[in-house]
């Protein structure tokens, strides 16, 4: 192995000399400090005799608005609005966490939990993946961390800090800790939420995706195993690999390749390259009736089957109910029966018996083939649902569950994030037929055959 | 781009009392001249990849974060012209203007090519075929592993700090609000509020790492008000945009002693070109020692 000890001699020389250095560095700023304390000291003493003629220290500039004497009253006279901007400093090392055990391990980053060695917090750290692509430190990487930063809501996610490992391309988020996801949390639950539970998370979800998208900002991959909730009910959306800035119009070409399948809008899977915030409304559709049956609702096997799974639950688009949707790349190549009597609304009242005619309502509109027919986040904490019995359930008298991320690594069994920079999704090699499962189900009375084809 | 709803971080008192430059022993005039070539640099490099001005003006930001402060990078390590332009590519990465390696290492060679630091920026303003500067193969390799390399170093020391609310709309839209938009020297005033703006980015007092944008941008109208002769309403109107007397006076008079200190600057280097690499400060160190000891 000589190639690895010349290595390890150069990495040890540059440590070395890196020692010597910070060694250098570190008597500097004691130096400095000792200075410093001295100055300080000085200075305080003499504020100290000062105090008296401390409100006239007011700078008297040339240009500057004619200097009024009433000084002393004008500053108390109105509050300006100061805001609380934080500063930055270096990233921490890595080392200053204990790792206590892994969580997850995801397409893009390994999740474990961690204690500050320090002060004994408990924390998550997210190990960022560092794909190196031609362009340097990842702008993916870049991204997830400027939108959590900038993400500040009760229920989303709070970043504490970025860390760096020895290596600077090793580098960790700095999560609170949250003992649950919903997706590991269905499934050691042996019964559904409650109505009144799925209501308060319902609220607290879309309170957050507001926000995001009041500041511009599509999430791009909601889903159960992206929901945090901690043992006190309250809810918290992670994971921000996917998501980024839009604007109104959105931008050209976005990519097509973003949100889980199961999770993922008919106007999507039809390869959409202008999307908007509809997408992550389709997400919490999906979620909705997720957290009602404690079920993924649309468990697509790949594109053409997840868009069958679609339109066997909410109907088959039209002209009339979706205009223009046959421009979507992908709908050319799409054989939809024409004149088919359409109820979505009764597929989903029949597969949700439990739930009210307002909440089937909600749940038909956010799962809309047609993107402009959703609800906003807004429209969604106005709805009827929420103030007919029973009330949401507070937030603190959620049950608690033994928390699997505090302990056994977690297996997941839903389809992972899309990978980005992958070819853009098609819908399959052959053409594909779907009126024989259709005419297997007893929903489809009405016969909604349709064929898919390679484009 | 969407404006950010978050004021901009601010530097710490100690940030700005010493630097890790200062603490390796590197004069705090000459840090002043590195820092204040640097921004320009940083400018210059942005008007020839065609950047918008915010995007030029966060890069500037970055740059400047970098080397603040004692646990901030030092001039006697990091090359200036390499944090720049790695700052510029960077923030131009995570913006819908990216640019690539190529072209910020054609322009940053083309610059470096220049006999002067002072350059004429608006002069730049017509040169279009930077982009196109030729640089060999093996060079623009070895310019490409450096630009790549120093990102992560950036990125550590601000950590991830990258955000930057700049105070160009606002200075617009407080135009609109004080109704100046029908008065006849308006699009003028406007222009000289902007141009403050952007003078205000080289500041060696770093009003941009100081100050929040909507008392840079009332700053600036205050300013280009005086100097363009439109009359502002006859109250303190730059309270109803969050900015005390107090902090108006004292940007005023830094933003007006931008053009001087860039004044000095010029007459202090001449002919010379301020130093942009570790090596160049070096030489510049040696020569003020031995001038020193024969004095
Ligand atoms: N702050 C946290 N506290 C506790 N657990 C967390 C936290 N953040 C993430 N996790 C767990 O780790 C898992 C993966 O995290 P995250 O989704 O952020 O990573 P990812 O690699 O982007 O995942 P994927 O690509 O699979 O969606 C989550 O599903 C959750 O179970
Ligand atoms: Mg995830």
């Amino acid at each position: 192995m000589a190639g690895a000890s010349r290595w390890a001699n150069i990495d040890d020389l540059e440590s070395q000399r890196k020692k010597e250095k910070e060694e250098k560095k570190r008597l500097k700023q004691l130096k400095q400090q000792q200075a410093e304390t001295e100055a300080e000291a000085l200075r305080a003493k003499k504020e100290q005799e000062e105090l008296d003629s401390r409100p006239a220290k007011k700078r008297k500039l040339s240009p500057s608005p004619e200097n009024r004497s009433a000084s002393a009253s004008s500053g108390e006279k109105r509050k300006l609005l100061r805001f609380e901007a934080g500063g930055w400093g270096p990233c921490r090392n890595v080392s200053n966490f204990e790792t206590l055990n892994h969580i997850e391990e995801g397409t893009y980053g390994w999740v474990s939990r961690a204690k500050e060695t320090a002060t004994g917090e408990v924390v998550a750290l997210k190990k960022m993946k560092m794909e190196y692509a031609q362009d340097g430190f990842p702008v993916t990487a870049l991204r997830e961390i400027q939108l959590l930063q900038h993400s500040k809501h009760q229920h989303v996610i709070n970043l504490r800090e970025v860390v760096m490992g020895d290596q600077l391309d090793e580098v960790y988020l700095v999560m609170d800790f949250i003992e649950h996801d919903l997706k590991s949390l269905q499934e050691i639950m042996p019964e559904p939420f409650l109505a009144s539970e799925v209501k308060t998370l319902l609220l607290q979800l879309t309170s957050a995706l507001d926000f995001l998208h009041t500041h511009w900002i599509l999430h791009r991959d909601l889903k159960t195993s992206n929901i945090l909730l901690n043992n006190r009910g309250i809810l918290k959306i992670a994971d921000f690999g996917m998501a980024r800035r839009t604007s109104d119009p959105p931008p050209p070409n976005l990519t097509q390749l973003v949100v889980t399948l199961w999770y993922r809008a008919p106007e999507l899977l039809l390869g959409t390259t202008t999307y908007d915030f509809a997408i992550d409304m389709w997400s919490l559709g999906c979620i909705f009736g997720e957290l009602l049956s404690k079920e993924p609702l649309l468990q697509g096997k790949n594109e053409v089957d997840e868009l069958s799974k679609i339109f066997s639950l909410c109907g088959i688009p039209t002209d009339m109910s979706w205009p223009g949707f046959r421009r979507l790349p992908n709908a050319r190549s799409l054989k939809l029966p024409r004149d088919v009597e359409q109820n979505a609304g009764s597929i989903i009242r029949t597969k949700f018996p439990f739930l009210t005619t307002a909440g089937c309502g909600l749940l038909s509109s956010l799962l809309a083939l047609n993107p402009e027919s959703r609800p906003t986040a807004q429209d969604v904490l106005a709805h009827p649902y929420f103030k007919e019995a029973p009330k949401p359930k507070s937030a603190a008298l959620f049950p608690t569950f033994p928390s699997k991320a505090g302990g056994e690594k977690r297996r997941r069994a839903s389809p992972h994030a899309p990978v980005r920079g992958g070819a853009a999704p098609g819908l399959g090699g052959k053409e594909i037929d779907f009126s024989g499962i259709f005419a297997r189900r007893d929903e489809e009375q009405h016969g909604a055959g349709f064929t898919l084809r390679m484009g | 781009m969407q404006p950010s709803h978050l004021a901009t971080p601010l530097a710490t008192i100690e940030q700005l009392e010493t630097s890790g430059s200062q603490l390796d022993g590197i004069p705090a005039d000459l840090e002043d001249s590195v820092r204040f070539a640097g921004a320009r640099l940083t400018q210059a490099a942005g008007i020839l990849l065609r950047l918008p001005q915010e995007i030029v003006a966060q890069a500037i930001v970055v740059f400047t974060r970098f080397f603040l402060g004692p646990e901030g990078g030092s001039l006697a390590e990091y090359d200036t012209k390499n944090i720049s332009a790695s700052s510029l590519y960077i923030i131009a990465k995570m913006s819908a203007w990216p640019k690539s390696p190529r072209n910020v290492i054609n322009v940053y060679t083309y610059l470096d090519s220049l006999s002067s630091t002072f350059i004429d920026i608006e002069e730049l303003e017509r040169k279009h075929d930077a982009e196109e500067y030729y640089v060999s193969e093996g060079t623009f390799q070895s310019q490409k592993a450096q630009l790549f390399a120093i990102e992560p170093h950036i990125l550590r020391v601000l950590g991830f700090q990258l955000h930057v609310s700049l105070p160009y709309t606002l200075c617009i839209t407080y135009l609109q609000a004080l109704d100046v938009f029908n008065q006849p020297r308006a699009s003028e005033l406007a222009k000289r509020a902007i141009a403050r703006l952007n003078d205000a980015l080289l500041s060696p007092q770093l009003l941009y790492l100081t100050h929040q944008s909507p008392c840079l941008a009332t700053a600036a109208i205050y300013l280009a008000a005086k100097e363009v002769g439109v009359k502002l309403p006859d109250v303190e109107w730059w309270e109803v945009f969050d900015t005390d007397r107090e902090e108006l006076g004292f940007l005023v008079v830094g933003m007006l002693s931008v053009a001087n200190f860039a004044l000095e600057e010029k007459g202090k280097w001449g002919k010379r070109k301020v130093p942009m690499t570790v090596e160049e400060l070096e030489v510049e160190l040696e020569s003020r020692r031995a001038s020193n000891s024969e004095e």
